[in-house]
């Protein structure tokens, strides 16, 4: 996928070796596996508990999957690397402390996080420790804004859910739109996004309507937006979107429904059934068929007896994990500290990673992230390719 | 080391919310389960504050108090008409429903939270500071409550939750007790929120769920309740287990249920061995 | 928009979906009636109960008439041992209200701790899917989950009552709940009237939660967040009167569900807890019909009316 790669590739045969960068750095150092010297470590922030844990642990085992896989080729510059893990619950009173104790027993120069709230809570500790944070799943547009030492690999809600508003009034012809939120940051946040591009771009929001996260029951709430009458729903959720549209369908609405990436996962299709005909999502990392890299994460998975959850998160994880190591071997080969700030240092001088599950980050100075947007639509109980607008 | 003083401040923190909900619960018989948004009035308020108007920490802090006292008031003013289990329900009410005007109103930042919170002592020296003026609030708090429950207002207040009617043919002004017990505990509770905001510069609504309450009393019974030293204990072994599990290098993937289970099986284990609390004797509650 | 089919499309989808958290209540205010127990243990019974239904139906592939009873003998296990091994060790030492409290609080953080390094915490429906055949009558969608949601409430609803009217055991709870010391002197066990009463509350908890994971997805963490809702419900039908507490688990849906009509949705569960506060200070003796039911209560004279375990150790 990247010239990089493929120059390197021959050594060790494309897919088998995904850590590439530093396999190559290590072959200076003439070892397969790395062992002997010290390790090189980084935190890594993940609800392991909790509501959101399904989530989390699975980010964590690819963070493991990576890992290893960077360490069977050598490591960084024949240096181990290490990752300690804590558990957030996804909340930031207990990711705080967490994220303390990184910085001051365990010495990480660089955290990977995830969920908003966390890496907002985080922005200040980080600032405070001059350690590096990488958010490789949160997607709260206030993200770009908590200063110079969070960064992130994953791009904001603006990009995904501004090009799908883009989308539905451009290409598919839709001027009302009706849009169901969970009210939290995730759901407000995004919500909020769809409506102005897509009354920006000439269309009408009929309905804009909140739940609240404990909700079961949506039937109220639908009528409501039936009364609307809507050509369309967009319904910005978390967990509970299966219902939600099990609901509308069961109720007889037929409007287009269409979500962010959260949707895009099998599981829905499998509660849904038919009634998951239609449903268009979004999804920032391009899949097997796209990216034959992909296939080696889904291996690794099949190991684990099970489909993970949100591979799109699973790829940023696995390459947040390679630009760790790339910023490590960067700052080794420089001969300099392995520190927060240094840390930043390598991320700007690196500027541009080629990576082999998302493709290529550009690290900018308004610590934005700029992807192609993959549109989904279920086809025959399938994902379906749709659109790629990059 | 930035991280032993947020534990330690962490522990200050809770060692107010333990001791001003001992003071409601465990010496006023007064059954309420709001704690945590009279801690969060106080975080909201100073922290709004600060971030709006760039007012002195201090100033802002004393009005995060001075707003979950007048808050207090409301819930004081209920124990006119209703007390024991209906009073719970009733804090319950107010608690969740105060909580949800948090989480829905725009200028509190909503469910995204306040980040904008100034920082006040920057540079290295900032979180001894905070441990500083942690531990002092911390004292006072337990100070004040000692000295409020070992004069005659505390004998008067122990009689009113043992038996009310007796309490108010000896000519005591019941809700007058209530709304000073209230507003003592309730304001604490809006001190820790305070320094709570201006340390961590970060909030949310869900720093501040009901179950809070639950977590504030584990410290209280735990440590033992209707004494002045139980909410100090209990605060100190509640916040550093949790910490000291982390030390243990459990396996990544099990690493957070794995210290939920060490954790919850110890608090099992204490409540069945040490029936009175950690530092109460066996049986010895606040009725004794 | 108030058009009639559209009021009872949503009467009918509130009253069905209230189903689960009829049954969830109804648990939580029979242990509060009879053992003055503030159960939240049931938030781990729960868990137990989905689990393995989920387990047994999935993993073993087990039918659904097998899947329920393995959930239903999980259930009544971990809450007869429960009751054994640790409440009743609890109240033969004369623990107080809150030692209860924290206990059956953290037992159900334990399980959900130990329930996630089983099972892990992603979503999980007891059958793959979550949509259920639907007609239209008169103009309302109806579903087989619907119907069966409410069907199973109305029966177990029924059984309970006839249990306490009409058999030995069930009067012999209602003694207990009354007064425990008094019932024992005529003989009755109050330790087998505990026994029983968690044995109904761990078949109602099942069948509430198998409602529940026929519909939503459920993790570990669920089932702490439904026994908060059992518990308003519990409390707003008034301490002590199961079935009121049932009615008011409906009309708290229902109150939400219609609400949705007139303010905007996220302002919602304000209401609720509005309501909550408000209904108190509004009622503080309770609502009407709850005086006039305690008064008859004082009245007779075999029956003093016994107060709930306070939840604080100060009325000890």
């Amino acid at each position: 996928m990247s010239e990089r790669q493929s120059n390197n590739g021959s050594a060790f045969g494309r897919r088998k070796a995904l850590a590439l960068p530093f396999a190559a750095l290590a072959a200076r150092s003439g070892r397969a596996v790395a062992q002997a010297k010290e390790p090189f470590r980084f935190g890594c922030l993940m609800p392991t508990t909790g509501l959101e844990a399904g989530y989390g642990l699975d980010f964590v085992k690819t963070f493991e999957m990576a890992t290893k896989d960077i360490n069977d080729h050598g490591g960084v510059n024949g240096h181990p690397l290490e990752m300690v893990v804590l558990d957030t619950q996804a909340k930031p009173e207990l990711a705080i402390p967490a994220a303390q104790k990184l910085i001051d027993v365990d010495k990480v120069p660089l955290i990977v996080t995830a969920w908003s709230s966390v890496v907002k809570a985080l922005g200040p500790v980080m600032n405070r420790g001059r350690t590096l944070q990488l958010n490789m799943g949160a997607n709260s547009p206030d993200i770009a804004n908590l200063g110079d030492f969070t960064y992130s690999t994953f791009p904001l809600a603006d990009v995904d859910v501004t090009a799908l508003a883009n989308y539905c009034h451009t290409k598919m012809g839709k001027r009302r739109a009706a849009v169901l939120y969970i009210n939290n940051d995730t759901g407000i946040g995004g919500a909020k996004l769809f409506r102005d591009t897509f009354t920006k771009a000439g269309g009408e929001i009929v309905a804009f309507e909140a739940y609240d996260p404990k909700a079961t029951d949506f039937t109220g709430l639908l009528l409501k937006v039936r009364v609307a009458n809507p050509d369309m729903v967009h319904m910005h959720s978390l967990a509970e979107l299966p219902q939600v549209i099990a609901q509308m369908r069961q109720l007889g609405m037929t409007q287009q429904i269409t979500s962010y990436s959260v949707g895009y996962n099998p599981k829905i299709l499998a509660q849904l059934g038919a009634a998951a005909e239609g449903l268009i999502v979004t999804s920032l990392a391009p899949t097997s068929t796209a990216n034959p890299n992909v296939v080696k994460l889904l291996d690794l998975w099949k190991q684990v007896g099970r489909a993970p959850n949100g591979l799109p998160y699973l790829q940023y994880a696995w390459d947040t994990t390679l630009v760790t190591a790339q910023v490590y071997g960067w700052l080794d080969q420089q001969n300099m500290p392995l520190t927060g700030e240094n840390c930043r240092k390598a991320l700007l001088a690196i500027k541009t990673f080629d990576l082999p599950m998302t493709g290529k980050l550009a690290v900018t100075d308004d610590h934005k992230v700029q992807k192609p947007v993959y549109l989904y639509v279920v086809k025959n109980q399938q994902f379906t390719l749709l659109e790629t607008i990059a | 080391m930035e991280y032993l003083a947020s534990t330690i401040l962490l522990i200050g923190i809770f060692v107010i919310l333990a001791a001003s909900y001992n003071l409601i619960i465990g010496y006023g018989g007064l059954n309420t389960v709001a704690h945590p948004i009279f801690f969060a009035l106080g975080a909201y308020t100073s922290g709004l504050l600060g971030a709006a108007t760039g007012l002195p920490a201090v100033v802002c802090v004393l009005a995060g108090v001075a707003v979950a006292m007048a808050a207090s008031f409301v819930l004081a003013i209920t124990t006119l008409r209703i007390s024991g289990d209906y009073l719970l329900i009733a804090s319950l009410g107010f608690q969740l429903g105060l909580l949800q005007l948090v989480n829905n109103v725009e200028f509190t930042g909503g469910p995204a939270g306040l980040s904008s919170i100034p920082d006040t002592f920057a540079g290295p020296g900032r979180g001894a500071i905070y441990v500083v003026i942690c531990t002092a609030a911390a004292a006072l708090v337990v100070w004040a409550i000692w000295r409020t429950m070992n004069g005659p207002f505390g004998r008067a207040v122990r009689a009113m939750r043992d038996d009310e009617l007796a309490c108010a043919a000896l000519g005591r002004s019941l809700i007058g007790m209530k709304i000073r017990i209230f507003a003592l505990g309730c304001g604490a509770a809006g001190l820790a929120g305070g320094i709570y905001a201006y340390y961590f510069q970060y909030i949310s609504p869900e720093q501040f769920q009901v179950a809070q309450s639950a977590e504030i009393l584990t410290m209280v019974v735990l440590g033992g309740i209707g004494t002045t030293l139980g909410p100090i204990v209990g605060a100190l072994v509640l916040v550093v287990l949790p910490q000291a599990i982390n030390f243990l290098h459990l396996p990544n993937g099990l690493v957070g249920p794995a210290q939920g289970i060490i954790f919850t099986a110890l608090v099992i284990l204490f409540l069945f061995l040490r029936p009175g609390g950690l530092v109460g004797t066996a049986g010895a509650g606040a009725a004794h | 928009m108030i058009e009639p089919a559209i009021l009872l499309q949503i009467l009918w989808t509130g009253i069905a979906m209230s189903s689960y958290f009829v049954l969830l209540t109804v648990a939580f205010a029979l242990t509060l009636k009879v053992e003055k127990l503030w159960n939240f243990a049931q938030a781990g019974l729960m868990g137990v109960a989905f689990f393995a239904m989920f387990y047994a139906m999935n993993a073993l592939a087990l039918p659904t008439w097998a899947g329920i009873a393995i959930g239903l003998g999980a259930t009544i296990a971990a809450a007869v041992a429960l009751e054994v091994w640790a409440i009743g060790v609890l109240r033969a030492r004369n623990s107080g209200g809150l030692t209860f409290f924290i206990f059956t609080l953290v037992f159900s953080q334990f399980a959900a701790y130990a329930l996630t390094i089983l099972f892990g915490t992603e979503p999980e429906t007891i059958y793959p899917s979550v949509m259920s055949p639907v007609r239209i009558l008169g103009g309302v969608a109806v579903s087989d989950w619907d119907l069966l949601a409410v069907a199973t409430t109305l029966a177990l609803m029924a059984a309970l009552w006839a249990f306490l009217r009409f058999t030995r055991d069930g009067q012999f709870m209602i003694a207990v709940s009354d007064n425990a010391k008094l019932a024992e002197i005529y003989g009755i066990s109050a330790k087998r009237a505990y026994v029983i009463s968690g044995v109904i509350a761990a078949i109602f908890l099942t069948a509430g939660i198998f409602l529940y994971g026929t519909r939503a997805g459920v993790t570990p963490d669920v089932p702490l967040v439904l026994v908060l809702t059992a518990v308003i419900g519990a409390l707003l039908g008034g301490i002590g009167r199961i079935f009121a507490a049932g009615v008011a688990a409906v009309s708290l849906g229902l109150l939400q569900s219609f609400s949705i009509l007139f303010i905007p949705s996220k302002w919602q569960a304000l209401l609720l807890y509005g309501v909550l506060f408000g209904a108190l200070i509004l009622f503080p003796r309770g609502l009407p019909a709850w005086r006039i039911w305690r008064l008859r209560r004082r009245l007779g004279p075999a029956t003093p009316p016994a107060a709930p375990e306070p939840l604080t150790e100060a009325g000890e």
